[in-house]
C-alpha cells in the first residue's frame, strides 16, 4: 500500500465514506505490523495532544481536529474507546487507523474496554460492521480482555469520591481506588499525575485528588443528546498543559435535519 | 442505542383547529388541559453537587437529566401530574434495593484483593418505583417545578383498565415528546433508563413512564407506568387512569425458557416485555380534589 494511496483513503475517510473491505483488510494487516513492534508500556514524548473517548462521533471527532490541529502536525494519544453508542464507530475507526499507518510516529492509540468482542457485540460497533461490510469471519484477537490481572484492572478500574483506599464497585467485578492509592501510585513511578478517560464528564474533563488525577472525555452531546462539552488536553514541550474544549457539529454538517422526533402510537 | 430521529413537523394548523387545541412553547393546550415538556442536558458539576446534597448520596446515575420535565395541568381543578429526574431518584433512594451482582463477581470472589478495601453497596442500578408526581396547585400558568411541593391528590384502586381500542385509534397527533430522566450505562454491564413518552390526541392524552433495566447475563427490569386522560363530556371532571405494571425476569429464566441468553437480542425492551413476567400490576383512578 503506497503512501498516495494512504492519502487518498484518508480524505475518503474525511468525508466520513467508509472503505472497500479489501482495502480494510489491508489497512489492518498493515497497522497490525506497527502495532506488534509497539511496547506495552509506549513511551510518548511531549509536545501532545490527549483525547478520550469518541464512541463513534465521526462530525464531532472532526470538530476535535479542528480544535487539535491536524495529523501529522499534532502529535496525538488518544486513550480509547473509539467505537459504539455513536453512528458512524466504523468510519471513525478507520480514520484513525489510517493515520496511524500513515504517521505512526505522530499518533498513538491505546485499547479501551469497548475495542473488544464482547462490549462492541452488545453497544453497536459489530452490528454497524454487519450493515456495512455484510459478514465478519474468525477475527484471531491475539488478546482478549480477561477477567483479571492488570489488562482488566487498567481498562475497567474507577476513581471514587467515596473511598481513600481501594473500593469494590456494588457490581461485585471491578476496582474503585481512592486519593491515597493515586498519591502513592503517582508518588512510586515519580509522575505528576494520570490522564485517563472512560467516564462522561460535563464539563469536559474533571481533575480529582487534588489534581492528582484528571479525566478527559472527548465525545461532546454524548449519545447525540447529553448536551455535555468536550475536552483534549494539550502538554507542550515543556509540559504545561491547556484543555481545549468543544462543542459537538452543528446539525448541518452532519447532514441530519434538526427536527422533532416523529410520534409513534405507543401503548 | 441512539437512533437518527426522524424528522416530524408537528401537527397541522387545521388538527389542532378541528380539536380545539392550541400550541403554546413545548407544549399544547387541550380540553382544559397545559400539557409541556421541557428537555435538558445533563446535569453539571455543579448541579450534581445540589442533588446529591438534596439526595443525600455521592452516587447518580452518569446521565441526569435534571431540567428535563414532562407537566400535565387541569386548569380547572389545579390538578397537575409531572415527572422529573430527582422526584425519581428520591424514590430510588427510599427503595434501596440490594445491589445485584454481574456475572463476573463470581470469578471476582477467588481474586486477591487489598486487605483494606471498602465494598460499595448502594443500588447503582437506579431502580425506582416512581409513578410520577402531583399536586393540586392554585396557579396554573406556570411550568415551574416546585420542586418540594408534597403530593395531595388521592389515587384509589379501580377495576377498570385503560381502554387500548380507543388508544389504537390512528387519530392525528396534537403533541408528541420523549423526556429521558436519567440513564446509566453500568460501566458498560448493561443499561439503566428512566423516561417517559406522552401524546395528545383529539379525544385524550396518554403516557408511559418506563423504566427499564438489563444487567448484562443477570436480569431484566421493566417498570412501566401508563397513564390515560379521556376527553369526556364534561371537561371540569377529567377520568384520569393510572397504570403499573412491573415485570422482571433472569437471564437464567429466560434460557431455561427456551428464549435467547445473549445480551444482543435485549436491545429493545418493546419487543421483549411479553417475556418477562408480571411481578406487580395495579390501576388505579385519580381522585378529584374538592
Amino acid at each position: 500500500m503506497g503512501t498516495s494511496d494512504l492519502d487518498r483513503q484518508i480524505e475518503q475517510l474525511k468525508r466520513c465514506e467508509p472503505l472497500t473491505e479489501a482495502e480494510v483488510k489491508a489497512l489492518c494487516l498493515k497497522a497490525m505490523e506497527i502495532l506488534v513492534d509497539e511496547s506495552n508500556v509506549q513511551r510518548v514524548d511531549a509536545p501532545v495532544t490527549i483525547c478520550g473517548d469518541i464512541h463513534g462521533q465521526f462530525y464531532d471527532m472532526k470538530e476535535l481536529f479542528k480544535v487539535g490541529g491536524d495529523c501529522p502536525k499534532t502529535n496525538y494519544l488518544f486513550l480509547g474507546d473509539f467505537v459504539d453508542r455513536g453512528f458512524y464507530s466504523v468510519e471513525t475507526f478507520l480514520l484513525l487507523l489510517a493515520l496511524k499507518v500513515r504517521y505512526p510516529d505522530r499518533i498513538t492509540l491505546i485499547r479501551g474496554n469497548h475495542e473488544s468482542r464482547q462490549i462492541t457485540q452488545v453497544y453497536g460497533f459489530y452490528d454497524e460492521c454487519l450493515r456495512k461490510y455484510g459478514s465478519i469471519r474468525v477475527i484471531d484477537r491475539k488478546q482478549e480482555v480477561p477477567h483479571d490481572g492488570a489488562m482488566c484492572d487498567l481498562l475497567w478500574s474507577d476513581p471514587e469520591d467515596a473511598v481513600d483506599g481501594w473500593g469494590l464497585s456494588p457490581r461485585g467485578a471491578g476496582f474503585l481506588f481512592g486519593g491515597n492509592v493515586v498519591s502513592s501510585f503517582n508518588h512510586t513511578n515519580n509522575i505528576d499525575y494520570i490522564c485517563r478517560a472512560h467516564q462522561l464528564v460535563m464539563e469536559g474533563f474533571k481533575w480529582m485528588f487534588n489534581n492528582k488525577i484528571v479525566t478527559v472525555w472527548s465525545a461532546p452531546n454524548y449519545c447525540y443528546r447529553c448536551g455535555n462539552v468536550a475536552a483534549i488536553l494539550e502538554l507542550d514541550e515543556n509540559l504545561n498543559k491547556q484543555f481545549r474544549v468543544f462543542e459537538a457539529a452543528p446539525h448541518e454538517s452532519r447532514g441530519v435535519p434538526a427536527k422533532r422526533p416523529a410520534p409513534d402510537y405507543f401503548l | 442505542m441512539a437512533k437518527e430521529a426522524e424528522a416530524w413537523d408537528g401537527p397541522t394548523a387545521a388538527e389542532l383547529k378541528a380539536a380545539g387545541a392550541e400550541a403554546i412553547p413545548g407544549g399544547v393546550r387541550v380540553k382544559g388541559w397545559v400539557i409541556q415538556s421541557h428537555n435538558g442536558p445533563i446535569l453539571n458539576s455543579a448541579s450534581v453537587q445540589l442533588f446529591e446534597d438534596k439526595l443525600q448520596t455521592t452516587h447518580l446515575p452518569e446521565m441526569v437529566f435534571g431540567e428535563s420535565l414532562l407537566s400535565l395541568q387541569h386548569v380547572q381543578t389545579g390538578i397537575r401530574l409531572h415527572f422529573n429526574a430527582l422526584d425519581a431518584l428520591k424514590a430510588w433512594k427510599q427503595e434501596a434495593l440490594p445491589p445485584v451482582e454481574v456475572p463476573a463477581a463470581a470469578k471476582w470472589k477467588f481474586r486477591s484483593k487489598p486487605s483494606d478495601q471498602v465494598i460499595l453497596d448502594y443500588d447503582y442500578t437506579f431502580t425506582t418505583p416512581y409513578r410520577g408526581s402531583d399536586a393540586v396547585v392554585q396557579k396554573p400558568d406556570t411550568m415551574q417545578a416546585s420542586l418540594d411541593e408534597s403530593s395531595n391528590l388521592c389515587w384509589e384502586d379501580t377495576e377498570d383498565q385503560i381502554d387500548l381500542v380507543a388508544l389504537s385509534a390512528k387519530e392525528p397527533i396534537l403533541f408528541y415528546d420523549e423526556v429521558i430522566l436519567y440513564e446509566d450505562e453500568l460501566a458498560d454491564n448493561g443499561i439503566s433508563f428512566l423516561t417517559v413518552r406522552v401524546r395528545v390526541m383529539p379525544t385524550g392524552w396518554f403516557l408511559l413512564m418506563r423504566f427499564w433495566l438489563r444487567v448484562d447475563g443477570v436480569l431484566m427490569r421493566l417498570r412501566d407506568t401508563r397513564v390515560y386522560c379521556s376527553f369526556g363530556s364534561d371537561e371540569a371532571k377529567p377520568v384520569v387512569l393510572r397504570e403499573c405494571r412491573w415485570r422482571e425476569a433472569t437471564f437464567a429464566s429466560l434460557s431455561a425458557k427456551g428464549y435467547p441468553s445473549d445480551c444482543a437480542a435485549y436491545g429493545d425492551p418493546n419487543l421483549i416485555a411479553h417475556k418477562l413476567p408480571v411481578v406487580m400490576q395495579k390501576t388505579q383512578k385519580l381522585k378529584l380534589p374538592n
